[in-house]
């Protein structure tokens, strides 16, 4: 009868050891995704957005597996601890390559800011020799008008960046530093021209 | 020997029933829809890469929420006896998600495609809507108003270029909204103003055509000053001797109202006086009959309609007159030639010589195709 008892016992621990061999990884799912947070808080979206995807989309195929694996009888969460220390390697790398572009991005940024605010300087002096005669005067109106636009645009940029914003501060800056290169050149094309032409006033043009 | 026989058939029961056992159980534990979940993630991953999260946002968003019902169904079914556990909502919520990933990555790529070309033309249109108005609108005196909008206008649509180039659809159709705002409504008022402006034409090709034929008839100067083209005509027996710049009151465009609205008056006037030496701190200068009696009548009823407050009083003292060549509007009113071209009209004109300002020779046709 003992015996009996045993083997019963015995049959019936095999079964509960078979199905429940497997426990889900818990702490390697809340690492990976405090990894995965990590990355997002490190603005991987902004600045690695394909990379950072492809975090996501891995964690989001680990979490079918387990639900998989947990579907099943006899779980064996082996295969998904690998594929966990993996994504959390890949979400750690994102989180610094993010943080690289991010700085890479900054000094953009601040070079650009640098260059802008040069071209803008060089534009004020430029504007003190630029001709005034015919319609001179006038485009040099129109002219500081946009040199001011140019000014207000890049503080704004300069409040992204302090911000943090170093994207946005990014095209920002950008737009500013093309529009005031224009004008770099439009008034070094009309001094060029006007030292060009050089002589004494013309006399009055007899028709 | 019966005890020992016994033993072996109970374990005997006990080996076979066990693998039947666990046969039974696999073959009868319901099957979760994994092939439709993975299917229904690789479409979610797929339109995002399409960027349907940016482009077809509604119906990503739907993909998704149908995913994550789905995993949420699917995690509570699990929890049950595994008997008992039923998988056909998670795989309905996995072929919905599928479906609508499979329609946001569609309408994405369709989406940013049209987009891509509708920006295109509109940056297109809009740097050629700048070109055009950026010559017509040169010496017009735009009010610092317009001009900021102008200018705050063309920042933008190069921010939207920039974006443009970066693929950043979006925000490039952001910023080309607003740029498209800022410039078509300036560029439409200070339009709508030009025309305003030309409705006068009519009196003023009068003007300029009766002032040529007295230079005819007369066989003397007359002088015609074209303000929208910043030009003196001098007349000489109805044809045109010379052409110089001019400058003019800041306010240039329309007639004068009232003293020290900077405005240059129009009107058919004469010489009445000439000046030079101490007599005038413009180097020349010749005075005009400026206000004549049309514009002694004008500025009356002005009044008597309320337009102009009673207390305004009318302008005088409009001259041409020297130090012009500043390339700027800058008189109070009057007409500034250089000195050196103010010699020349000074030496050839008399008191009484015609003088016609108007605001163009031209019509608006003309000066806009120009």
């Amino acid at each position: 009868m003992k015996n009996k008892v045993l083997m019963g016992l015995a049959a019936i621990a095999m079964v509960a050891v078979l199905s429940g061999c497997g426990k889900k990884p818990q702490v390697e799912i809340d690492a990976t995704n405090a990894a995965i947070e990590a990355a997002k808080t490190a603005e991987a979206a902004v600045y690695v957005p394909a990379e950072f995807a492809a975090v996501q989309d891995s964690m989001n195929a680990i979490n079918a597996d387990i639900a998989a694996r947990e579907s099943k009888l006899f779980k064996q969460f082996g295969p998904v601890k690998v594929k966990l220390t993996e994504t959390l390697t890949l979400a750690n790398q994102v989180a610094a390559n993010a943080a690289v572009k991010k700085a890479e991005v900054k000094k953009e940024v601040e070079t650009l800011m640098t260059e802008v605010k040069a071209v803008i300087e060089e534009n004020t002096a430029l504007m003190k020799k630029a001709p005034k005669g015919k319609e001179g005067a006038a485009v040099l109106e129109q002219m500081k008008t946009e040199m001011a636009t140019i000014e207000a645009s890049v503080v704004e940029a300069q409040g992204m960046y302090d911000k943090g914003a170093f994207m946005d501060a990014l095209n920002k800056v950008k737009a500013a530093k093309e529009r005031a290169v224009g004008i770099n050149t439009e008034l070094k094309d009309a001094i060029a021209k006007v030292k060009g032409k050089a002589k004494p006033a013309a006399a009055p043009k007899k028709k | 020997m019966r005890k020992v026989w016994r033993d072996v058939l109970v374990f005997a029961a006990i080996a076979v029933s066990i693998p039947l056992v666990i046969i039974l159980l696999i073959r009868f534990t319901p099957l979760p829809p994994v092939s439709e979940m993975e299917y229904a993630r690789e479409t979610l991953s797929k339109a995002g890469k399409n960027r349907a999260d940016t482009y077809s946002k509604k119906l990503f968003t739907q993909a998704k929420i149908y995913y994550d019902s789905a995993m949420v169904n699917w995690q509570k079914e699990n929890k049950k006896f595994i008997y008992f556990r039923d998988y056909n909502k998670v795989a309905m919520f996995a072929e919905l998600s599928a479906k609508k990933a499979s329609q946001a990555a569609e309408n994405s790529l369709s989406s940013t495609s049209n987009l891509k070309i509708k920006l295109k033309q509109k940056i297109d249109s809009l740097n050629d809507l700048v070109s055009e108005n950026n010559e017509l609108f040169t010496t017009y005196p735009l009010s610092s108003e317009i001009r900021n909008r102008i200018s705050k206008g063309k920042m933008l649509l190069s921010e939207a270029e920039i974006a443009y180039k970066k693929g950043q659809y979006l925000q490039a159709n952001r910023k080309i909204t607003d740029s498209e705002y800022l410039l078509t409504a300036s560029y439409e008022s200070v339009t709508a103003n030009l025309k305003n402006y030309f409705k006068s034409y009519s009196v003023w090709n009068n003007w300029v055509n009766k002032t040529i034929k007295e230079s005819k008839k007369n066989r003397d100067y007359s002088i015609i000053i074209d303000k929208f083209s910043r030009k003196c005509f001098v007349y000489l027996s109805g044809t045109k001797k010379y052409e110089f710049e001019v400058e003019l009151g800041k306010n240039w465009v329309g007639d004068k109202r009232v003293k020290g609205d900077k405005a240059t008056p129009e009107g058919m006037y004469k010489i009445t006086k000439k000046f030079e030496g101490r007599k005038t701190k413009y180097y020349k200068a010749l005075l005009l009959d400026y206000p004549n009696d049309e514009d002694k009548e004008k500025f009356k009823s002005e009044i008597a309609r309320g337009s102009l407050p009673a207390s305004a009083k009318i302008g005088d003292l409009i001259e041409i007159h020297g130090n012009g060549g500043k390339g700027i509007d800058w008189t109070e009113g009057c007409v500034a030639l250089t000195d050196k071209e103010m010699d020349v009209v000074f030496k050839i004109v008399k008191v009484g010589t015609p003088v016609t300002i108007v605001g163009s020779m031209v019509d608006l046709q003309y000066v806009v195709n120009r």
